[in-house]
């Protein structure tokens, strides 16, 4: 770099801006407000989290409440099938099954 | 990094500790400020800048690696919003910055009355440069940034930079020939 531009960077170097000490308290206070505060991604997840967890938990115990009915279901046809009465006819006789 | 605490303030703010961020607020902030006043050329601008640039910089700091220092990359930050701000600026109202207030300067009272006049100068001769040479300069000659730390900051490439100083320093010479008369190239 050049000796000129040398000697100006020197003599511009007071030009920097100081913030006064009230800008300063003022910025350091205002970040410190805003990163305590939790973000609206934050606030959301807060939200959603344990309505999600209430779902999921439905969701389960609607699963094994149909899984349950199911087999309740099965059993009773079964029971049903084999209390009833059938009868067959076959060269001329009558045959019956079941009770 | 050079800083140990800088790189165990940053490991605390990661794992959730914000008051571990105070230190780096506190270490940067004229710094920020400074950069930003020195594109934006507003006080109050500079002022909500570097704020919005540490809160930027909070959110996203995860993505920053832990064994580096943190100046260049919140510089960066507040570069990059300053420009934004400018952009806009110039969006809406289709003119040139021309509200410019006068630095307050830390030493401005330690300055000999020669010296004042000299960094008048210099002041008026940088302000008088089209804007992104304007701003490379200032960052170059008085926020003392190299090329390649102005390159990532701004954006540009380091050509790009390169140019825009050598342009600047033409016009420098030119209008404050009658103080630096007597350098080389």
């Amino acid at each position: 770099m050049s000796d000129f531009f040398e000697r100006l960077r020197t003599d511009a170097a007071p030009l920097r801006f100081e913030p006064d000490g009230a800008m300063m308290s003022r910025i350091a206070a205002r970040v410190r407000e805003r990163i305590s505060q939790p973000t609206v991604a934050q606030l959301i997840a807060a939200w959603f989290r344990p309505l999600a967890a209430s779902l999921a938990a439905v969701a389960i115990l609607a699963s094994v409440g149909l899984v349950f009915a199911s087999d309740n279901s099965s059993s009773d046809d079964q029971q049903q099938f084999a209390s009833s009465n059938y009868e067959i006819s076959m060269a001329g006789s009558d045959l019956s099954v079941g009770n | 990094m050079d800083d140990p605490l800088e790189a165990r303030a940053v490991s605390l703010v990661k794992s959730g500790d914000t008051a571990a961020y105070d230190y780096l607020v506190s270490k940067y902030l004229k710094r920020v400020v400074s950069v930003a006043w020195g594109i934006v050329r507003n006080a109050h601008d500079a002022e909500d800048l570097a704020q919005e640039a540490f809160v930027k910089a909070f959110r996203n700091i995860e993505r920053f690696r832990s064994d580096e220092p943190c100046g260049p990359w919140i510089f960066r930050i507040v570069s990059n919003l300053s420009l934004d701000v400018i952009k806009h600026i110039k969006r809406v109202h289709h003119e040139e910055l021309t509200d410019v207030q006068p630095a307050a300067r830390r030493d401005v009272a330690d300055l000999g009355a020669q010296s004042n006049e000299i960094a008048s100068r210099v002041d008026a001769a940088i302000e008088s440069l089209p804007e992104m040479q304007r701003i490379v300069a200032r960052l170059h000659l008085v926020e003392q940034f190299e090329h390649a730390e102005i390159a990532a900051m701004t954006g540009l490439s380091d050509g790009t930079v390169r140019s825009h100083l050598s342009h600047a320093r033409r016009k420098l010479k030119e209008q404050l020939a009658d103080l630096y008369g007597d350098s080389h190239e």
